[in-house]
């Protein structure tokens, strides 16, 4: 009786383990992608003081959805900090909308060499991503290629920050109260890294990461002004979150020497200007990095 | 037959269970990574337990008390048990708590890969169903001696439970696979997803037809009938929560953070498929332990020795 149970029962089990097994076999996880380390050919860019500017104005077309509020009660010092805590998906002021990312996705400069073959050195100053009141500030932000982002907890609780990039090795790290602030940069482009807290899970942010400068944010008044831009005719890119990968509208512009270009763009209903509505989120100029795996 | 190992072997399982529900928690707060320490939380062995930390730090307290059980079990077989066999199962279900801690903390500081996480999840359901197992071989009804009953013609009920219990196994990881992969802001259904009802199809065709059977056939047997009926009845439950938890979750990915239906539903859904599991592998002991092989099984088994 005994040996003959042992013996069903282990098959029993092994058969289940290997079906297991197979099952989970077939479905290796996904995502990991290249390894390649950022190339960093190219001619070296200089300014050359005949720089131009881009500026623009993101509206909003008809009624945005109304900003959610965010229950904090899981942790009693954020509703102490922050008792208005809301959703920062959508922040229309007055048709416009504040939080969307503009960037030069592509394009030449006048002599005809492609922003993509250039390289720019990340400046040596930080950006920096604070956590205050279980938010972050700024809720969308841009950074350049090896940058250093700063990352603060103005907050008498911990947070744990956790970049979900595609492009990029995801980070995660704790950060108690008191403690110093963290560092991190990323080595790839990617239009935009997720950012979010697992012990706060309402807290969400977006960092842009790009091999060149040319990149803002719109501002309350939506708003944007990207400065320094060689003269050339480029295409500009205005992304908004909301999604799998939010929504990207493109335009071209040329931007004279020493001068100014317009790009404005808007989103919400009936916002049909160029761009379909949930394009991939892909990585600025660096384009045949993903794509194969 | 010792009452006392009985009943610690059910203590035991039903601490599992809970513990499933813990860990079902975590997953659905998304509270995985509310630290990246392990096997201390922020270096801390009690931190305050806030946000997330609560579910995930929680979920770990749960886990150690189920591990120290488990201890107690072994001990316990150790002592009283005499039936080798048993106490070897109980050894296994030792290894298996100390595998799952280490593919926890493995998760956790791989940052929640697909794979270790529906792996963790996965053996999660593999220790329930041993120590499930473990009380059911302890058990007063398994021990008695009793006068076995003839399989009735046709298929043999052995064959259709043990291919229930595999295919529910089989959903088990897929279902996991999914909660771990879960994107739920592309178009639905994905692929995973209808994987994963095609899997209820199946599971739903091959345990309601061995219950059916059970139920009609041996009809004046509880021991096979209890298990059977229960297991209809979690059967049907659990595939209205997965629906439910189907359209919770499709209405979810613009709430600013996981919320109570959502996380009520999900969680009764990881939940009650554990149930569905373990009741169908008690049902497919007890008709190994209750029913003796018809003709056909036996020329069956016989001709795959051989071949
Ligand atoms: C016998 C039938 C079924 C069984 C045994 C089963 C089992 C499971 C399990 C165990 C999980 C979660 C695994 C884990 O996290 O460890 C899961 C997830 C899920 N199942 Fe099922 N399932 C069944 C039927 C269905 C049906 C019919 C549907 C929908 C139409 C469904 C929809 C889902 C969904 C949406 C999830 C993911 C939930 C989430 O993201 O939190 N399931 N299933
Ligand atoms: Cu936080």
């Amino acid at each position: 009786m005994s040996m003959k149970q042992t013996k069903v029962w282990l098959i029993l089990m092994i058969a289940l383990s290997l079906l297991g097994l197979a099952s989970a076999c077939s479905k290796a996880p996904e995502g990991t992608s290249d390894n390649n380390a950022p190339t960093t050919t190219g001619k070296a860019y200089t300014a050359k003081g005949n720089e131009g500017t881009i500026t623009g104005t993101i509206a909003y077309n008809g009624a945005a959805p109304a900003p959610k509020k965010i229950d904090t009660s899981a942790d009693p010092v954020c509703g102490q900090k922050s008792p208005n805590l809301a959703t920062e998906d959508n922040v229309v002021t007055n048709g416009k909308l504040e939080y969307a990312f503009v960037y030069i996705k592509d394009g030449a400069t006048a002599d005809g060499t492609k922003v993509g073959d250039y390289t720019f050195t990340a400046p040596s100053d930080t950006v920096t991503l604070d956590q205050s009141g279980c938010h972050y500030k700024p809720h969308v932000m841009g950074a350049m290629v090896n940058q250093k982002l700063n990352i603060t907890n103005s907050d008498p609780t911990q947070h744990n920050i956790h970049f979900t990039p595609k492009n990029n090795p995801d980070w995660n790290q704790s950060q108690p109260n008191g403690a110093p602030a963290l560092t991190h940069s990323f080595a790839r482009s990617e239009v935009l890294v997720p950012v979010k807290c697992n012990q706060h899970p309402w807290m969400k942010a977006y960092v842009g990461v790009l091999k060149h400068p040319f990149f803002a944010v719109s501002a309350e008044d939506g708003t944007f002004t990207i400065k320094g831009v060689p003269p050339g005719t480029y295409t500009v890119a205005a992304w908004h979150e909301g999604g799998a990968n939010g929504t990207e509208k493109t335009m071209s512009v040329t931007v004279p020497a020493s001068g100014s270009a317009k790009a404005d763009f808007a989103f919400g209903e009936g916002a049909t200007a160029a761009g379909a509505p949930g394009l991939e989120m892909m990585p600025a100029i660096e384009v045949p990095v993903i794509g194969h795996h | 037959m010792n009452r006392g190992l009985y009943r610690f072997a059910l203590l035991v399982a039903c601490a599992t269970f809970f513990l499933i529900i813990a860990g079902a928690l975590v997953t659905s707060h998304d509270a995985g990574l509310a630290t990246n320490d392990w096997p201390l939380s922020n270096g801390q062995v009690f931190p305050k337990m806030v946000g997330n930390l609560f579910w995930e730090h929680g979920h770990r307290m749960v886990a150690t008390t189920v591990g120290l059980l488990t201890i107690g079990l072994v001990v316990f077989l150790f002592a009283k048990e005499k039936r080798r066999w048993v106490r070897r199962l109980g050894l296994l279900a030792l290894l298996g708590v100390i595998a799952q801690g280490l593919l926890g903390g493995l998760t956790v500081k791989l940052s929640l890969p697909l794979a270790v996480s529906a792996a963790h999840a996965t053996l999660a359901q593999l220790f329930f169903c041993t120590t499930v197992s473990l009380a059911v071989f302890t058990s007063r009804s398994w021990m008695v001696s009793r006068p076995l009953l003839e399989e009735r013609a046709g298929l043999p009920l052995r064959y259709i439970c043990t291919a229930a219990a595999a295919t529910i196994f089989l959903q088990l990881i897929i279902g996991a696979t999914l909660r771990h992969s879960a994107t739920w802001d592309k178009p639905l259904p994905t692929d995973l997803l209808l994987t994963h009802i095609g899997g209820a199809v199946a599971v739903t065709l091959l345990l309601g037809s061995a219950t059916l059977l059970v139920l009609r056939r041996y009809r004046d047997e509880p021991l096979l009938t209890r298990p059977a009926m229960v297991a209809l009845a979690l059967l049907i439950v659990q595939l209205s929560l997965g629906l439910a938890a189907y359209v919770v979750r499709a209405a979810s990915p613009n709430d600013p953070q996981p919320l109570n239906p959502m996380v009520g539903v999900t969680v009764a859904h990881v939940a009650c498929g554990a149930l569905v599991f373990a009741t169908t592998i008690v049902l497919t002991l007890r008709v190994f332990k209750v029913l003796r092989p018809c003709e056909q099984a036996l020329k069956f088994s016989a001709a795959t020795q051989q071949g």
